[in-house]
């Protein structure tokens, strides 16, 4: 990875080494210029084991979700690179032309441009290989096995020029040389040789055209044949010129710079300037291939790290609040000591550095212990992704990087440490003497209330102006935040008018859990559609939970009342389960905190379980998916099937009679433009699609021309009518967008959204080899299901009336007849149309398979929010021991009125049993109130996503949750029955 | 040493009220040690105490700071376990009881009174009362009732639904006092009942111990530093070093 959030990774380490030192010299200098505060922070570190253990438990979560999404990060990164490493090898970059020819690919151009590039890059000491190459794709035979490889990357090279450039090397390590190959000689890889079954000396046949062309295999190489991929041959450039009918033809000169594989890419920039002068007035470019393909896998990797970090910030929230609530506690445990130390002259300023130096201990400790936990849990959450990834037939190698574990380290000690500083502030404004004499604080004082009247004034003009300029900019983000803090604002601004305060809670969390729980079509008549971003859900999860946190806390007695009343009848637990509540409800602050960390993060897990339930029933519908195809197939462009119905016509293992339908696509480059807009054309290609498949493809639309009102009517619209396109819903801005850094597009349209009604939208294609244009209607865009679909469609005539030499269908699609199994018609097409490079698809297999890996990765991002829960559960166990050293005395009077052991044990696990169950509950039921808005607005572009209730993931949220709650409090609850009641009366 | 054994599997009475007067000591203390050990360090708090205590007796037990009244207080009480010695409570041993039968002896026998009052924050007034009966297993609204009833006998019959922060510290040992009593306890031990309470409150407290004393004839172990609170009760028991020094009835006028 190289950036995060937009930022380059050096310059983000670089920041955080220089705040870390600043703060660490800090520190060490207020060390030692107050010795004996800093002895006493740092000797309460190892005062209570177990609970420096749960505190640095807490601290650390943080920093190990950074640890782990950049792990995810860098391995997805590094994969990425050593996939595109291995199919470079040494070629860092390329001389290739800026048009394409009539067969969509890049065209070929006379190879004594070798010469000049050559020429221009003489005494660069950067590069250390130019070669001309020449590349083909065929399908490869094997007449002895007959097994076949369909797309085979074939390689002209000059052995002549290979210089500095990778060896092909076999299994034994012995180089392949070129020179060596005598006539109809060629070099296959290993990947080719296993596909097709050859060896050395085996006799294959390739279809560079309609007619094989027998060619001996000379060896078998292990590596070498770049730039290609796995499957690849090689042979003398003569001689591929002379197959493919390219005489005096290349189709690039590739470029070798100094150094390494990798730091080839760091002379981009010197050899792109070095040659530029000699290709101008050309149609040939520089393609900085080795640089493009390193940024792709940065910019993947830095995707996947945001998603998790964007996944991971409820977690973090959390954890930040744990950071919090475990200061306040530490806190009110030594609020004593700390009152006599303020008695004894001790000032407000050292109490905030006994607690800064505490907390910074704390702090060092717990960023180390979760930067390094972060990259073991990383390592677990791409073992899981390197199976999902496996199905994609993509390797992922885990790797984490010393810079992103230094970024983790610090960031997370950062975070820490400033929450420990503003708690240390709070804890430093103490009344002496009500913390020598442990009296409780008593609520807002004058000056506070100035200060709160104020807040509550402010808070609802502020949400006002923000809820005003949201709706202005039809922004849901900005417009909720508003709203909001207008519903949070009021009742705070009544309460200082006299408006009793469990009222005031009451209707402000009550009131925002409605408001955001209200489905947007109640709110669309006058708010209008908005846009909403990933900020959305996050800001949901923050507003819901405050809202119901409050609602909950404020009338817990009711809560209370209504256990007692249903469990209270079980004899001998009445006096348990009244002191297990009652503590609870009495400690509002740190049981709403830790209330609302259970809340936030099962509220998420159970929006996340909705949704997934909710697209996962799509997934299933393979037919739909498919668009009513099921089968897909590719044929190579060197020997195009002109007519696959008539191809079909004589039955040989497969024939027409196998098919309902059969449709024939092509794919044609073009510069594409929006009419009306002023942009620049880009390189584009449009689909030419056939009546086959106008007359069978089932995709939907999610918005049509007004003129239509079917599906079907479109499609056959697209077929009839001359000039008419449809296009991919991925091409129109959506309200919804939740952007993780992800690629955009090349080309989108612009002036409306997805789900708005289709404006008269037009787009200029200009075929690029004759420069036509042709002003192309808008009828249609596809719904986001249409997975086989392509960006743009338009019908083959139309495609034919404006584009000079029209690409020859090169994909298709079948639907078979029922009681055809689609396996064997795909095996049986392939082997059917083996000259041509027929390569197939099951496309329920394929879609199957791809719901599986998505399917796997979902529940890695549950798996990894769920981490959150650690963050509450670590905080019930803090709350319990704090509680055990805080009643001990009247833990002593319970065991003297006749407690049994087991009965103040059980009062502390009935205790976090509460807190852990109401907080579990609370996110589940408020998790499941938004779930049917969500699952709404995604069916608007999902049609069939539909709510389901995802009981496994309740279950297993609970149980968990519930269960590791429990195990942490037990040893406090066992700790607290084991209270000798003399020993513990004995204290004052 | 056979009486021990013979009270050992005694069942144990009904908690519904002390036996009638007259059947000999209901506490008795029998060459009682207790030493405190931490680490190396052997503090001996009793070094062999002999106490009897009648049914229906209030006694009072004075003596310097650190001579051991609490600690005997406490084993005397079974809250806390004994060196050496015998302790027997209502002619049933209870040094040699498991901690989980002493336990339910205590809820079933006994009442406390603490200097520090010890009452539940979380819970009101009335709830604080009527844990003991929760705890013996009265059923709710039985308990309620029976907490009430104590709380009007104390005075604070309108304060059930305070929470004893809410309250002075004279009506915070009332229902200290309630709740020692509304269990109808056989014996209720008193730590310093007066020792956080002004003179005038520190004697309605012990009128009120009196009358409950006389009342009910329910026997009172107050351990005090405070003589007028001492003299107060039908014998006085003065102590020393772990060791009782003196014990002589009261002659003086409650």
């Amino acid at each position: 990875m190289e950036k995060l959030f937009g930022l380059p990774l050096n310059d983000l380490m670089i920041a955080l080494i220089i705040v870390f030192g600043i703060g660490v010299l800090v520190m060490s200098v207020l060390a030692l210029r107050n010795r004996v505060v800093f002895r006493m922070g740092a000797r309460n570190v190892p005062r209570r084991r177990a609970q420096t253990m749960l505190i640095v438990m807490g601290l650390m979560l943080a920093t190990l979700l950074f640890s782990a999404s950049f792990a995810t990060g860098d391995t997805v990164t590094n994969s990425i690179r050593m996939d595109a490493l291995t199919n470079l090898g040494r070629v860092d970059m390329s001389v290739q032309s800026e048009t394409t020819d009539s067969t969509g690919r890049r065209a070929r151009f006379d190879e004594d441009t070798f010469i000049t590039v050559q020429l221009a890059l003489a005494g660069v000491p950067e590069v250390d290989g130019v070669a001309p190459l020449l590349t083909a794709q065929a399908p490869v035979l094997n007449p002895a096995t007959l097994l076949s490889d369909p797309v085979v990357n074939v390689l002209g090279m000059n052995p002549f020029h290979m210089e500095g450039f990778d060896d092909l090397v076999d299994a034994d390590g012995n180089a392949l040389p070129l020179s060596n190959l005598g006539p109809g000689e060629v070099l296959i890889s290993a990947a080719t040789a296993e596909e097709t079954g050859a060896t050395t000396g085996s006799e294959v046949s390739t279809f560079f055209g309609a007619q094989p062309t027998q060619l001996t295999v000379a060896g078998v190489y292990e590596s070498g044949g770049n730039p290609a991929g796995p499957n690849s041959m090689v042979l003398p450039l003569a001689m591929l010129q002379e197959l493919t009918g390219a005489e005096g033809q290349v189709t690039s000169v590739i470029i070798s710079n100094a150094g390494g594989p990798l730091e080839g890419a760091d002379h981009t920039d010197t050899v792109t300037a070095a040659i530029e002068p000699a290709l101008q007035g050309t149609d040939l470019e520089v393609r900085p291939l080795k640089q493009d393909a390193l940024n792709e896998a940065d910019a993947v990797g830095s995707s996947f790290a945001t998603i998790f970090l964007v996944f991971a910030q409820f977690s973090i929230a959390t954890g930040i609040l744990l950071i919090f609530l475990i200061f306040v506690m530490l806190a009110a445990e030594r609020k004593r000591e700390l009152g006599i130390a303020r008695a004894i002259g001790m000032q407000r300023g050292h109490v905030v550095r006994l607690f800064a130096f505490e907390g910074a201990l704390y702090a060092l400790i717990a960023a180390a212990v979760g930067s390094v936990l972060g990259v073991a849990v990383g390592w677990g959450m791409v073992s899981i992704m390197a199976v999902a990834f496996q199905e994609l037939e993509f390797e992922l190698a885990y790797t984490f990087n010393w810079r992103t574990l230094v970024i983790a380290y610090t960031l997370g000690m950062a975070v820490t440490f400033i929450v420990v500083l503003i708690s240390s502030w709070r804890v430093s404004r103490l009344n002496i003497v009500r913390a020598v004499r442990d009296i409780p604080e008593p609520r807002s004082g004058g000056r506070r209330n100035l200060r709160g009247l104020i807040l509550a004034v402010l808070l609802p003009v502020l949400g006002a102006f923000l809820a005003f300029v949201g709706l202005q900019e039809e922004q849901a983000g900005l417009y909720m935040l508003g709203t909001s803090l207008v519903i949070i604002g009021v009742p705070l601004l009544l309460l200082r008018f006299g408006l009793n305060e469990r009222l005031a809670y009451t209707i402000a969390g009550v009131a925002l859990v409605a408001w955001w729980l209200t489905p947007a079509d109640v709110m669309e008549p006058i708010t209008g559609e908005m846009q909403q971003g990933i900020e959305l859900f996050f800001l949901s999860g923050i507003m819901i939970v405050l809202g119901g946190v409050w609602a909950v806390m404020y009338n817990s007695d009711l809560l209370l009342k209504a256990i007692i009343l249903v469990f209270g009848r079980v004899r001998g637990l009445t006096p348990v389960l009244k002191i297990a509540v009652s503590h609870p409800m009495q400690n509002r602050f740190r049981t709403g905190v830790t209330v609302a960390m259970f809340s936030l993060v099962v509220f998420t897990l159970m929006v996340m379980a909705f949704i997934i339930h909710a697209i996962a029933g799509v997934f299933e519908d393979t037919e739909r998916l498919s668009g009513g195809f099921d089968v897909s197939g590719s044929a190579s462009y060197l020997n195009p099937i002109e007519d696959i119905r008539a191809a079909l016509q004589k039955p040989d293992g497969v024939s027409l009679e196998d098919f309902v339908a059969i449709a024939a696509l092509s794919n044609n480059p073009v510069n594409l433009v929006q009419d009306g807009t002023g942009n620049e054309p880009v390189d584009f290609v449009i689909r030419g699609v056939d009546a086959g498949y106008t007359e069978a493809v089932t995709y939907g639309f999610v918005t049509m021309a007004e003129e239509y009102t079917s599906d079907e009517e479109v499609w056959q619209a697209l077929h009839n009518e001359p000039d008419t396109v449809v296009v991919a819903n991925y091409l129109v801005p959506s309200r919804t967008d939740f952007d993780f850094g992800d690629v955009p597009p090349e080309f989108q349209l612009e002036g409306f959204f997805r789900s708005d009604p289709l404006p008269e939208v037009h787009v200029v294609a200009q075929d690029p080899l004759s420069g036509t244009e042709r002003r192309l209607r808008v009828i249609g865009v596809t719904e986001e299901l249409a997975f086989y679909g392509a960006p743009v469609m338009a019908s083959q005539a139309t495609v034919d009336s404006f584009v000079d030499s029209p690409m020859p269908p090169l994909s298709f699609m079948f639907r078979t007849v029922p009681g055809v199994d689609a396996e064997a018609a795909a095996q049986a097409l392939e082997t059917r149309f083996l000259a041509n490079g027929m390569q197939t698809a099951v496309l329920e297999e394929e879609i199957r398979s791809n719901a599986a890996t998505s399917l796997m990765l979902n529940n890695l991002l549950q798996g990894f929010m769920a981490l959150g829960l650690v963050v509450g559960i670590a905080a019930l166990g803090v709350i319990a021991a704090r509680s055990v050293v805080e009643r001990r005395q009247q833990i002593g009077m319970m065991r003297a009125l006749g407690f049994q052991k087991g009965m103040v044990q059980l009062s502390f696990l009935i205790e976090s049993s509460f807190i852990a169950l109401v907080g579990i509950g609370l996110g589940i039921a408020l998790g499941a109130g938004l779930a049917p808005q969500i699952v709404n607005e995604i069916s608007r572009e999902v049609e069939g996503a539909r709510l389901i209730v995802p009981w496994t993931n309740i279950i297993l949220v609970v149980v968990v949750a519930y269960g590791a709650a429990l195990l942490t409090t037990f040893l406090p609850a066992r700790q607290a029955s084991r209270i000798y009641p003399a020993e513990a009366l004995r204290y004052e | 040493m056979t009486a021990t054994a013979t009270s050992k599997n005694k069942p144990t009475e009904s908690p519904d009220g002390p036996s009638p007067a007259g059947e000999g000591p209901i506490i008795q203390a029998i060459q009682v040690q207790k030493i405190y050990e931490t680490g190396d360090l052997r503090v001996p708090a009793l070094r062999g105490v002999d106490l009897a205590i009648n049914r229906g007796e209030m006694v009072s037990i004075m003596g310097p700071s650190g001579c051991g009244k609490t600690t005997l207080l406490n084993v005397l009480s079974g809250l806390d376990d004994i060196s050496d010695g015998q302790v027997i409570i209502d002619s049933a041993t209870v040094n040699t009881m498991s901690d989980r039968r002493r336990t339910r002896y205590r809820a079933e026998k006994m009442g406390f009174v603490f200097q520090a009052f010890n009452l539940l924050p979380v819970l009101s007034t009335v709830e604080n009362v009527e844990l003991p009966l929760l705890v013996a297993g009265v059923k709710m609204g039985e308990a309620r009732r029976r907490a009430l009833e104590a709380l009007e006998l104390v005075g604070l019959d309108g304060h059930a639904v305070k929470r004893p922060a809410e309250l002075s510290g004279g009506q915070q040992q009332r229902v200290t006092i309630a709740r020692a009593l509304v269990n109808r306890p056989a014996i209720v031990w008193a730590d310093e009942p007066t020792g956080s309470l002004d003179s005038e409150t520190s004697r309605d407290i012990m009128d009120l111990l009196c009358r409950f004393n006389k009342e009910h004839r329910q026997t009172f172990v107050i351990v005090t530093h405070d003589p007028g609170v001492a003299r107060r009760g039908d014998r006085l028991v003065m102590m020393r070093d772990g060791l009782i020094e003196s014990d002589e009835p009261n002659h003086s006028e409650s």
